[in-house]
């Protein structure tokens, strides 16, 4: 540990001074608290492949890139980001650029009563925020300590019991790349009341030549009858953008969220989705669907923790893996000892479309209660020759035929967004990444 | 049309077809009826262009190209249909798409534009309705979740729909009731014309009361012993393959 941490002094030194030259722009009262984080994260160091759980993902070149906070968001026309917005989406929408939130570029005049969505950083400014990390409950990494120390800015959104949302919330979460080694440290936070329900699509993206580095954390507190549909879509730089993000959820009583987590972007991506499900009858539903090329990677860690009984999870990954990509999968599931009843499943399946690419994939099941239901499985393959054969003997060529079938394969995942309109924008961003798969747009 | 001359074919190793002559030519109908191992299915795989299988010796021609030159999809494109013994569940690709891909391909090799949507539906809705077939199973994934006749009536559906100017049919009648029999059969006498040609590959005599083949060949040992009209399709009901093989081995004795 002594030899790590002489090893990775030097850049933890200049993070540490990186917050000292913004620590004064940073809003609320949160001193002590952002000290302690940042301790923690410079104790700690940067995350190395001795960690079990960080045993796949090489963060090296984020530790080595000492990327400097943006102190304010570079000046994107909205005219950029309408390739990211697909016109026949009818929402309400936030717009965060460089890690600070933009009003001109976002869309909540129209917003329902009971429902409320403002920048982070006036939460914070005037006290209305919740404390943060509470949902991060000791299963955080380096990461969710860096971004505790350093997040100025991001989403905060309230619904008040009752509340339903009309409209879809679409946030936007922008790099804008336009200067080299710019980090963003993003935070949301979604405060959900009993019986309110709504769908957040919380949107990544890059948009500049520049390298740049997110990391950001959502954390959500779900409320007894609460419902939240939350669609992430990360479609960071594929090869200038570095991606650290994760999410923290408590359930309380009967409240359900359905989270899909769509990675299609990224150089380097880190994905941990967390819940606990504090309460009888909560429900999480965790389903993704990743697609690196070329040298792209892309690691998702998923955590359930079935805390009371009469709990569900339900979760399904399925990756296609092409070039010398890296794929990570690990799902930890754990069903602690007042969980009786629990009913868990949960399923990984990739697709390797090259000989170089490589996927790794691993369900945890930790069971300590005795009256439960848990199943999980494991699937790594390649595209069934007999249905390449099939889709060529009607005269679709190689490609075709081998772009259709993976498509397919993950729109077993994406066919079942309940909004057309990104299931749409989704099912032509899976078929773009795959050769001959633009010639097929139609399927979508 | 079709001009195979001593077609020599291995599978894993093991050599299945083991000089096969055939000739057929447009406007015709050929049955290939032949006992389980026979070499029926590898003969129309190895037509169609699948991978697994390696063609040892021998010559294809398909309206004077070289056949065995072209890849799955170069074949398709050329006009030749293979329809399946057992057709492949593509869940998530409907079927509509994939028909529409199809045609697309073909037009694309023939350096036309795309077919125009209304008039693909157009064509859809005229001839789904003739092989029985829901119109919402069409929208479905590609045979997802068919029932075994479900899937044969879809073959037939995307044959209609192709016009392929040569259809190898693989066993498309076995397992089938009478009625999605009668759909295969109205479907191969729908598309006979002076211009197009079917062979039809099968174990049974079934079909072939209602589809009535210019000849009718048997294969065994993958080779073809006997070639003759509909008559000879009535001796091996009577006598079984059994019968045809009993008089070769007499025939080679003496």
């Amino acid at each position: 540990m002594t030899g790590q941490r002489q090893d990775i002094s030097p850049s933890i030194d200049h993070y540490l001074a990186e917050f000292a030259r913004i620590e004064r722009d940073l809003p609320g009262d949160l001193t002590r608290e952002r000290h302690e984080r940042l301790r923690a994260f410079a104790d700690g160091g940067f995350p190395h492949k001795k960690i079990e759980d960080w045993k796949y993902t090489d963060v090296s070149a984020i530790e080595a890139a000492r990327f400097e906070m943006a102190t304010s968001a570079a000046d994107v026309p909205s005219g950029d980001l309408a390739n990211w917005c697909p016109s026949d989406l009818d929402c309400h929408r936030a717009v965060i650029v460089d890690g600070h939130f933009q009003p001109h570029l976002s869309d909540l005049d129209a917003l329902p009563a009971g429902i409320r969505v403002r920048a982070l950083a006036e939460s914070l400014a005037d006290g209305s925020a919740p404390a943060l990390g509470t949902t991060v409950d000791g299963h955080g990494s380096a990461f969710t300590d860096m971004n505790a120390a350093f997040a100025a800015d991001g989403l905060h959104l309230q619904a008040d019991p009752g509340a339903v949302a009309d409209k879809s919330l679409h946030v936007l979460i922008v790099a804008s790349g336009r200067q080299d080694g710019v980090m963003a440290q993003v935070r949301n936070v979604l405060e959900l009341g009993d019986n309110s329900q709504i769908r957040v699509i919380e949107h990544y993206i890059g948009l500049g030549n520049h390298s740049y580095f997110t990391n950001a954390v959502t954390e959500v507190h779900a409320a007894p009858g609460a419902r939240l549909e939350r669609i992430r879509i990360q479609q960071e730089h594929p090869e200038n953008g570095y991606h650290v993000a994760s999410f923290h959820a408590r359930q309380q009583r009967d409240s359900r969220i359905i989270n899909y987590g769509i990675d299609l972007g990224g150089r380097l991506a880190r994905i941990d989705t967390n819940s606990r499900l504090d309460d009888t009858g909560a429900e999480i539903h965790l389903y993704g669907v990743y697609a690196p090329t070329g040298d792209q990677h892309v690691d998702n860690h998923t955590r359930v923790d079935h805390a009371r009984p009469h709990g569900t999870s339900r979760e399904a990954y399925k990756g296609v893996l092409s070039g010398k990509s890296r794929g990570v999968f690990n799902g930890k599931v754990i069903v602690h000892k007042d969980a009786q009843k629990t009913d868990s499943e949960q399923s990984s399946d990739s697709l390797l479309l090259s000989k170089q690419a490589v996927v790794d994939a691993k369900p945890e099941l930790e069971i300590y209660a005795d009256d439960v239901k848990c199943a999980h499985g494991s699937t790594v393959g390649q595209l069934d020759e007999h249905a390449v054969f099939y889709l060529m003997s009607r005269g679709l060529d190689q490609d075709g035929a081998r772009a259709v079938l993976t498509y397919s394969f993950v729109d077993e995942i994406i066919g079942q967004i309940d909004l057309e309109p990104i299931r749409v924008f989704l099912e032509r961003a899976v078929l773009e990444k795959l050769p001959a798969g633009s010639r097929f747009a139609g399927l979508a | 049309m079709l001009k195979i001359e001593n077609l020599h074919a291995n599978v894993d190793g093991t050599e299945i077809l083991r000089g096969i002559d055939l000739e057929v030519n447009a406007g015709e109908i050929h049955a290939i009826m032949g006992p389980n191992g026979s070499g029926k299915s590898t003969l129309a795989s190895v037509l169609a262009g699948r991978e697994d299988y390696e063609v040892t010796q021998g010559k294809v021609t398909f309206d004077g190209a070289d056949l065995l030159d072209m890849d799955v999809a170069e074949r398709a494109c050329a006009g030749l249909f293979l329809g399946f013994q057992y057709p492949v569940e593509i869940p998530g690709v409907s079927n509509l798409y994939m028909l529409r891909a199809a045609i697309n391909a073909r037009r694309n090799a023939r350096g036309e534009g795309e077919i125009d949507a209304m008039e693909f539906m157009q064509q859809v809705n005229e001839k789904i309705a003739h092989v029985d077939m829901n119109p919402d199973m069409a929208k479905r994934g590609v045979n997802e979740g068919f029932s075994g006749g479900e899937k044969k009536r879809n073959e037939v559906f995307q044959m209609l729909m192709l016009e392929p100017k040569l259809a190898i049919l693989d066993e498309t009648d076995s397992g089938l009731d009478i009625d999605a029999l009668k759909t295969v059969a109205y479907g191969i006498n729908a598309l006979r014309s002076p211009e197009r040609a079917t062979v039809l590959v099968t174990h049974y005599k079934r079909l072939l009361e209602h589809v009535v083949p210019d000849k009718v060949h048997v294969l065994a040992g993958g080779r073809i012993v006997r070639t003759g009209g509909i008559e000879l399709a009535d001796t091996l009901e009577e006598s079984g393959y059994a019968g045809i093989e009993q008089a070769d081995t007499q025939a080679q004795a003496s």
